[in-house]
């Protein structure tokens, strides 16, 4: 059973990294088409600098995460509490989705200058609006009868949120944040691409603009490979936090 | 005693109800059967304040409701769920009185399951649990039973029985089970759809309820009327 599970993907796995492997021997031009041992061996001598820039822009997209976490759903509890707080703020939330991120990046690092501060604020506009409309669609998702009941029984209106709405929408901000995770540290790794040497220190963004400018592709693609392990680890984690508040009740994880 | 007076309801340009009258005796138990659509349980939220009305009911202070799919929170326990009432009224020693009701209801050992892990009859019987734990002075029931099974539905009507003889409070049910309300009931009210309106109200003059009056020509008769009320009415309305 739990092998049935695991083989597929690791089959896919094995199956991609053989292609690559036989394209790049094919091709035989290390520069632009390095193969997997090649990136595996830089992943091992330039180390220091990739787990250097690990740290940078883990600490930026965490930041960002948390914060766009903490903001998504206070917004969201101030709009399903009002109906007039909805109306007037939902289209400017749904604005936070279709802005093209890339496009008002170098606008925020204008405002906020070369910092961390910039790449935060990137990493929080890009994974804001799916916490915000999932744990607003989550407040909303309680059924009839149950708030019937709270309205026979209880009289304050926070009591009703705190017992009744809010539980009821914990699996679909859980859902919400799974979609930000990856996003948060792709918002961290655009703010890093245009603060680019404008920083002292790079974070893997900025590590892949110097590898790229030095052709240092085997460098580049081990970076990529590490903020996408990044990404997945954001999601992960997620994904076990939401198995434990979840998996005795919600059909989700059951 | 509850006193339903000159309630009628309207959406928009619809008229759910027109005018009921009906006053119900402490410690009866009344049965509203009706096709679809004729407002019986608009008129029970009516009476438990979820919807504004143009007539009055009067009605003791303390009541619960029971919803036709059991309204128990997911992501409660069995305990949990038995407590919710009890703590959004600040009622004390809410864990005596839980296990008190599970036992009651025959639940115990049940405690730490979710409601997901329970049968549709288990549910309704936790969901009556959350109720009575209040000491309602009436109750208010809107098809409990339509979503369990033949069987269940039998036992699940003479716990019903049961419980309202031992704590007499004051019962509405809504039903579309005839033979559930000349079970249960001391009055069953007939109503008519499209406005609603009560054209009969039919007296069950059972002393004692046992499962073997089922199968008592009496019963029989009294099902076979009500449901020839229920047609006749239907009848006419499509004729017309």
């Amino acid at each position: 059973m739990e092998v049935k599970k695991i083989l597929p993907p690791i089959l896919i796995l094995v199956l991609f990294f053989a292609s690559w492997h036989i394209g790049a021997r094919i091709y035989d031009m290390a520069f632009l088409l390095p193969g997997p041992w090649l990136v595996a061996k830089t992943f091992v001598s330039d180390f220091n600098i990739i787990m250097t820039g690990l740290g940078l822009t883990f600490k930026a997209a965490f930041i960002g995460y948390i914060i766009a976490i903490a903001i998504g759903i206070s917004v969201a509890t101030l709009m399903s509490l009002s109906k007039i707080m909805e109306r007037s703020l939902y289209p400017y939330a749904i604005l936070l989705q279709t802005v093209p991120v890339v496009a008002v990046a170098p606008l925020i690092v204008l405002w906020f200058g070369f910092e961390i501060k910039s790449i935060i604020i990137i990493s929080v506009i890009i994974s804001l609006f799916p916490i915000i409309n999932n744990t607003l669609l989550g407040l909303k998702s309680t059924t009839k009868t149950l708030v019937e009941l709270f309205d026979m029984h209880s009289t304050s209106k926070v009591t009703s949120f705190l017992k009744l709405s809010f539980p009821a929408a914990i699996p679909h901000t859980i859902a919400g944040m799974k979609i930000s995770a990856g996003l948060s540290v792709i918002g961290a790794i655009v703010g890093e691409f245009i603060i680019g040497s404008g920083s002292e220190s790079g974070g893997l963004g900025v590590q892949i603009i110097y590898a790229q400018a030095d052709l240092e592709t085997p460098l580049v693609m081990a970076l990529i490979l590490t903020a996408t392990a990044l990404g997945f680890a954001f999601f992960t984690t997620v994904s076990l936090l939401g198995y434990f508040l979840l998996h005795k009740w919600h059909e989700s994880e059951i | 005693m509850i006193v339903i007076s000159k309630v009628s309801k309207h959406f928009g340009a619809v008229q759910a109800l027109e005018e009921v009258n009906l006053d119900i005796a402490t410690g009866e138990f009344i049965s509203i059967v009706g096709p679809s659509g004729c407002g019986k349980s608009t008129l029970l939220r009516i009476i438990a304040d979820l919807l504004p009305t143009d007539g009055s009911v009067k009605k003791p202070n303390k009541g619960a409701f029971v919803f036709q799919d059991s309204a128990l929170l997911p992501w409660r326990t069995v305990q949990k769920n038995v407590e919710l009432l009890m703590e959004l009224e600040n009622v004390p020693d809410k864990k005596e009185k839980a296990r008190q009701a599970l036992l009651q209801v025959g639940l115990d050992g049940f405690e730490k399951s979710y409601p997901h892990q329970l049968s549709g009859g288990m549910k309704m019987r936790l969901s009556l649990a959350r109720s009575l734990v209040l000491n309602p002075e009436y109750l208010l029931l809107d098809e409990p039973l339509s979503a369990v099974d033949e069987l269940t539905r039998e036992v699940l009507q003479e716990e019903i029985h049961e419980m309202w003889l031992k704590d007499k409070f004051t019962s509405i049910l809504v039903t579309h089970n005839v033979a559930e309300a000349v079970y249960l009931s001391n009055r069953v009210v007939v109503m008519s759809p499209r406005p609603g309106k009560i054209t009969h109200i039919v007296d069950i003059p059972f002393k004692k309820r046992t499962p073997e009056i089922r199968s008592k020509p009496q019963f029989s008769q009294l099902v076979i009327d009500i449901c020839e009320k229920l047609r006749v009415r239907e009848g006419n309305t499509a004729w017309k």
